[in-house]
């Protein structure tokens, strides 16, 4: 061969091949990597009934505590609502400037109320700050999380919304509020809304062989659902973390930490030092809240006085009853000794004005028929706890507490220890009924919307939300009533 | 002439390789990683077929049947959602065609009837749920299946499970009625092999537990990297000469899933012997990081 021919055969060859596998295989590559249209349901589907009506069923503390606990819970309750100043420790950057804001609805430690208190604190105090567009005062309470450094390198992390500059306890403080209207038009920023804490003691309670027990349970009818699922794992021990959006937190208290820093910018034990640390806006030792030493008092609770801010909240929310169900089901239901924790929690029972008790014990049918249960896991059981009256208690959180990987619908790009950008943790859902904002980041108050969320490419929750749409529509009905009883 | 002949060179290692894309004989994967060996994850519908050449099937998809919503990757406990199939235009019955490692299943089985026996009594505890038609073995093609039926919330479904190189494979599917559903049921009959008869080319015996200290003569460990205490599992062919011929990486980061192919190709393994003769085989193994990233 000669040297022309080598020279026309190499570029030939791959010009061949690269025709060859366009022109015999464009239509197969076509319909391999388009997405295909989806067949649609043949039936009208269900209609959110709303968040149901009533005294809320929540706020008290577990039943069967001992008298100095309740005495603790209700101390640290008085926190868990303080509302910060710069002296007190708020900034320089912050969300909102106390716990009880954000975790609101239906009562103290729940999610976003009606009107969203970030609006209002924006411009207290004299502040200057400008409310971004994703804030609105009929809207979630929102944190915001860049998904990028700027040089392209995974951030994930909170970037607060506002600043102290401006504030009259804040004399000499000049910083910006980020620009979060750029980060909109890069499409990197993504959002997150408060985490009810209704029961979150009981979750803390049980042992990771519990809820490992349960999501073995559950394994042979996940793989008959496309659902696999993973628990997120804390990086210094090893134990499984179950807090928060991506189950990303260990503990209460860590969990208390982190949110006194990031959400209103109070250093503490647990997080000792400023994340802004501009001189100028800095105006207290740190940690700004910390073991008291000397002063022992806090209603009638020693205790809760001499502990820090966080570990009241970590103690409040510990104590926190689960919300108690429009059925009358009482969100507690065995406990260890027989004597206790049984019934209704403290916070009062919710007055049902959902629809009628058939078609809700019929949704509870559909629930598990569908699938919803294999990660909406209904009931989990605590091992020992030092809290009086709670070890071995069967409860209802309605989750596994393991992450499962929600598609490209859902996904926020942001990974967390073991999480990665499409994996959630499966939002417990007891207290549901009375929630106005769904989703990680409060982006409907419509509940059939939020169940058709689950549904998109990459979603474990694809056949579940196929079975759904397969319902008759009073079943898929029965399905969102039984979820607004919760 | 000479052009001529090497037009038709040209032509011809074109049509290969395109061949060779089109069934699955050569998938590129992971940048410039090349794996000779089909994966699970790789199936895919074609012109009306659903085909996996991994385990060897072949599903001719029902009448106006596509794919529908992607499913997610490969988990940590070994699980895959193959594919799932739905009818156009009105969505009345779908299909998951599914399968599950039983190397590395969050809860383990002797095999894949006990697995259907647990599955059937799951599914009898679920509020409002009948079993319709308690585990049978049913032949489809050369395979056997176990069929296990039942219906609840007005909704029928049957499941088809088949033991495939060590993996549970899945047939579930759901319908609005029970003749949808046997007509489902009776397009399962239409299974298949990939390749027929003397054609198929044969894959190694899959041996669980074998990458244990007593049958590993070299072994390298993995940089530790990502995400700490994380189930990482892969599946490994050793060679008849105990070396590592293929790696998969199931579930992992893209730097995990480097660090652990770099040392697994390092890896030595004692042959697996069968009748006194050394065999080729699949195994599966599990990694799990639980020292600090340098």
């Amino acid at each position: 061969m000669t040297k022309h021919a080598w020279r026309w055969s190499i570029p030939g060859i791959a010009i061949t091949m690269l025709g060859a596998t366009a022109l015999s295989s464009g239509p197969a590559l076509a319909q391999f990597r388009q997405p295909q249209p989806q067949p649609q349901p043949s039936t009208a589907t269900a209609v959110d009934p709303g968040p149901r009506g009533g005294a809320p069923g929540a706020g008290g503390p577990l039943p069967g505590l001992g008298a100095n606990e309740v005495a603790f819970f209700t101390a640290a309750t008085d926190l868990f609502n303080e509302v910060d100043t710069v002296p007190l420790g708020l900034g320089p950057r912050f969300n909102l400037d106390g716990c009880g804001g954000c975790h609101a609805f239906p009562a103290t430690g729940g999610s976003s109320p009606p009107v969203n208190p970030q609006v209002a604190v924006a411009t207290a105090n004299g502040a200057k700050n400008t409310v971004p567009s994703f804030i609105r005062a009929n809207g979630p309470v929102r944190e915001a999380r860049f998904v990028n450094n700027p040089n392209g390198t995974p951030d994930g992390g909170v970037h607060d919304l506002f600043v102290i500059t401006g504030r009259a306890d804040a004399p000499g403080c000049n910083i910006a509020q980020p620009n979060f209207a750029a980060a909109l038009a890069a499409n990197n920023v993504i959002f997150r809304i408060p985490t009810p804490t209704f029961g979150l003691g009981l979750v803390e309670a049980v042992p990771d062989s519990g809820l490992q027990a349960t999501f073995a349970a559950s394994a042979q009818r996940r793989g008959s659902l496309g659902i696999s699922g993973s628990f997120n794992h804390n990086g210094n021990d090893g134990t499984m973390t179950r807090f928060g959006w991506k189950a990303q937190n260990k503990s209460l208290l860590i969990f208390a930490g982190e949110a006194y820093n990031v959400e209103q910018g109070v250093t503490n034990d647990n997080f000792p030092n400023e994340r802004e640390t501009d001189p100028n806006c800095q105006f207290n030792n740190h940690p700004e809240s910390a073991t008291n030493f000397t002063d022992g008092t806090n209603g009638a609770s020693p205790a809760s006085g001499f502990s820090s801010d966080i570990v009241n909240f970590a103690l409040f929310m510990r104590m926190l009853a689960p919300p108690t169900p429009a059925s009358g089901q009482a969100p507690v239901t065995v406990a260890s000794n027989g004597t206790t924790a049984v019934g209704t929690a403290a916070g009062g029972s919710a007055t049902s004005t959902t629809p009628s008790s058939t078609s809700i014990t019929a949704g509870s049918q559909v629930f598990s028929n569908v699938g919803c249960s294999a990660c909406h896991a209904t009931s989990q059981k605590t091992g020992k706890s030092n809290m009086t009256g709670q070890s071995n208690v069967t409860f209802r959180p309605y989750s596994d507490f393991a992450l499962h990987d929600m598609g490209t619908g859902l996904q926020d790009r942001v990974s967390q220890g073991g999480a990665n950008g499409r994996q959630f943790r499966s939002a417990p859902l007891w207290g549901v009924g009375q929630r106005l904002f769904f989703l990680h980041d409060g982006r409907t108050n419509d509940i059939v919307k939020a169940i058709e969320a689950h549904s998109s490419q990459g979603s474990e929750a694809n056949t579940v939300i196929n079975n759904f749409n397969l319902l008759g529509r009073t079943d898929q009905q029965n399905l969102v009533n039984f979820l607004r009883s919760l | 002439m000479r052009r001529l002949l090497l037009l038709g060179l040209v032509v011809a290692t074109g049509l290969v390789s395109w061949v060779g894309w089109r069934y699955g004989a050569v998938t590129l994967r992971y940048g410039t990683v090349v794996y000779p060996v089909p994966l699970p994850e790789d199936g895919k519908v074609l012109g009306g077929v659903y085909r996996n050449d991994y385990f060897d099937l072949s599903y001719p998809l029902p009448e106006a049947w596509t794919e529908g919503l992607q499913g997610p990757d490969p988990s940590d406990t070994g699980y895959y959602v193959l594919t799932e199939l739905v009818p156009q235009p009105e969505l009345n019955a779908t299909m998951l065609i599914a399968a599950q490692d039983m190397f590395f299943a969050s809860k383990p089985h002797g095999d894949v009837a006990a697995m259907v026996r647990d599955f059937r009594q799951a599914m009898s505890e679920v509020d409002g749920m009948t079993i319709d038609r308690e585990p049978t073995e049913v032949k489809v093609g050369d395979r056997l299946f176990h069929r296990v039926d039942f219906s609840g919330v007005g909704l029928y479904r049957a499941t088809f499970t088949t033991a495939i190189r060590c993996h549970a494979v899945s047939f579930n599917l759901t319908a609005r009625d029970p003749e949808l559903l046997a007509n489902l049921a009776s397009s399962v009959d239409k299974l298949s092999s990939v390749a027929k008869g003397d054609s198929r080319s044969p894959v190694p015996i899959c041996v669980d537990n074998y990458a244990v200290p007593e049958n590993t003569l070299q072994r390298v460990e993995p940089a530790p990297v990502g995400p700490r205490f994380t189930p990482i599992p892969v599946r490994i062919i050793v060679d008849n000469q105990g070396g590592v011929k293929h790696i998969h990486v199931i579930h992992a980061t893209a730097e995990q899933r480097k660090s652990i192919e770099d040392a697994l190709r390092q890896w030595k393994f004692k042959p697996y012997e069968l009748n006194g003769r050394p065999v080729e085989i699949e195994t599966g193994l599990v990694f799990r990081f639980t020292v600090a990233e340098k």
